[in-house]
């Protein structure tokens, strides 16, 4: 599914005195099978732009176009099977007595069949690392498993697009590989993700795409190395690194991962 | 029980004290927490770290007394939270981590002085208490916003200032960063920086980092306090953070896989400087 937003504006409590332009004339693209990262400040607008991906929120001008056909045409319930969007803090959604009845929810809403809900369950949980959790109540989760119960949920509507609001927030560094390395592998099985992060070393290991917003407006869109190297000072930390090098070290190249960079670094150091 | 001097650190008693604490979630076989014992001095400033799952979360939760030990003592400024919950919130105050639970009122200022309200506090001394802690988390301007149209990072320093207005001389602040971009995480982590001879601090996060300055970091992985040790003794052990979930920062990650050494290179820059003194003088003995 090819996603786009075309001029998308969005006011909060237009015509009050409290009124607030969060989204000024956004226009972006999300291809088929790309991670698209969306980056930017504390207020920027990352959490309303994410919103209108499903039509949670209506623009106030502009278009959502899903395969070029306008979004506001096609049925709602069909929208949001096929736009799937876990919020920031998800787990807080969580409400059945078992993990497996949580995710079972959204799909049994589909008018599924019994049995292809139950293999569902399994795949997605499977598919999160939280497969041994499907007995567990809930509530009786950490953090981390919480978090993946609930992307689970989603994950179960088989969306052809996964929009992720800040997944890694509160989870330990261990865990939050392995999410990165689920994105990646999403990726792989041709669903498309949208992952909202204010952390841009984390963004930089796993986006072919980013945009970049600031005041509500996309200030820049591009590969990780080409946004990052044009301005290295917002930049992840192995950016900054590399490009106070790159002066005297031209042949270091645009290195963003961490891997890569390691090995250009390498390089560096064995003269 | 009464003390006198409450609300006041005395000399020599302790702000926090566990004493071989045990809690279980109802229908969960494995201990969130087992036998857990340390204890707190009035201004201290420690670290808890470990991995999602290893009992950060409920000591939080057994500290101001919204759980109760299974077995075993917490004491809060000689107030135990199982029995005296109200007391002991008026000593420590928790800055939970999904910021978007805790604000309830229509506008900014309304959910700062929500806990002053309670507290029987004058008008005019809320008002003052209320406008300074906004301006010290960085949002002056912002009292009139509505909550619902603030930014996850925005709110959670709405929350904080909620906490600072009432005024509590134990803060305990789990991921108190976590949804803050990196100039908000610099805002935040300076003014608790400011706090510190005036408050006691437990502070819980994943980000090592932020712990550099702390007194000491507490481990706990599995309901065990695995460690209690000073940061660079930690930072400097790489088996005790691989048993433990934890990673080092990129900087410091880079630096150790160059064979450099990664305490003495805190900036991008400095790092730059030293694998480029690295490369020439490889380059010279050639």
């Amino acid at each position: 599914m090819k996603l786009e937003l075309r001029d998308v504006s969005y006011v909060y409590a237009p015509g009050t005195p409290f009124e607030v332009e969060a989204l000024r004339g956004v226009s972006l693209v999300v291809e088929q099978g790309e991670v698209l990262g969306i980056v930017g400040g504390t207020g920027s607008g990352k959490s309303t732009l994410v919103q209108h991906m499903n039509l949670l929120l209506i623009p106030t001008s502009g278009d959502v176009l899903v395969d070029n056909v306008d979004a506001r045409t096609l049925k709602k319930s069909d929208l949001r099977r096929r736009v799937g969007l876990v919020f920031q803090f998800p787990e807080a959604a969580l409400f059945a007595p078992t993990v497996e009845e949580d995710v079972a929810f959204a799909p049994r809403q589909l008018g599924l069949g019994e049995a292809e809900v139950r293999e569902r369950v399994i795949e997605s949980l499977r598919a999160v690392g939280a497969g041994e959790l499907s007995a567990r109540s809930p509530f009786a989760l950490s953090g981390g498993e919480k978090r993946r119960a609930a992307i689970a949920g989603v994950l179960a509507m088989k969306p052809e697009v996964l929009v992720l609001d800040e997944p890694t927030a509160g989870l330990d560094p261990a865990t939050r590989r392995e999410l990165l390395a689920l994105i990646l592998g999403l990726r792989q099985t041709g669903i498309s993700v949208v992952l909202v992060s204010h952390d841009l070393d984390e963004v930089a290991e796993v986006a072919d795409r980013i945009c970049a917003l600031h005041e509500g407006r996309v200030s820049a869109t591009g590969t990780p190395a080409e946004l990052f190297y044009t301005d290295p000072a917002q930049a992840p930390v192995t950016v900054r690194v590399a490009s106070l090098l790159r002066a005297s070290k031209p042949g270091i190249g645009t290195p963003v991962r961490f891997e890569e960079t390691l090995q250009a670094l390498r390089a560096l150091q064995g003269g | 029980m009464q003390n006198p001097g409450e609300g006041t650190h005395r000399g020599g008693s302790l702000a926090v004290s566990c004493q071989k604490v045990s809690f279980s979630y109802p229908g969960s076989a494995r201990p969130a927490l087992s036998d857990v014992s340390f204890e707190l001095s009035p201004g201290e400033y420690v670290g808890v770290v470990g991995p999602n799952g290893g009992g950060k979360s409920t000591l939080v939760r057994l500290l101001n007394g919204l759980l109760k030990p299974v077995s075993g003592r917490v004491l809060v400024s000689n107030h135990d939270p199982a029995t005296e919950p109200f007391e002991v919130r008026k000593h420590l105050g928790v800055l939970f981590q999904n910021p978007e639970n805790g604000l309830v009122a229509p506008f900014v200022e309304d959910d700062v002085a929500f806990g002053l309200e309670n507290l029987g506090v004058p008008r005019e001394e809320m008002q003052s208490r209320v406008a300074g802690a906004i301006r010290a988390v960085g949002l002056a301007g912002y009292e009139r916003r509505e909550p619902d149209t603030l930014s996850g990072g925005e709110k959670q320093r709405v929350a904080l200032a909620g906490l600072l207005a009432v005024e509590p001389e134990i803060l305990v602040l789990d991921e108190p960063t976590s949804m803050l971009d990196a100039a908000g995480r610099r805002e935040v982590l300076e003014h608790l920086h400011a706090l510190r001879s005036q408050k006691t601090v437990l502070h819980v996060t994943h980000h090592l980092e932020e712990l550099t300055g702390a007194d000491r970091i507490l481990v706990l992985n599995g309901g065990e306090l695995s460690a209690d040790l000073e940061p660079e003794r930690l930072l400097s052990d790489a088996e005790l953070l691989r048993e433990n979930r934890l990673m080092l920062p990129v900087l410091p990650r880079l630096a150790l896989e160059l064979g450099l050494p990664p305490a003495k290179l805190r900036t991008p820059e400095e790092l730059a400087a030293a694998i480029l003194a690295a490369a020439e003088s490889g380059t010279r003995a050639r």
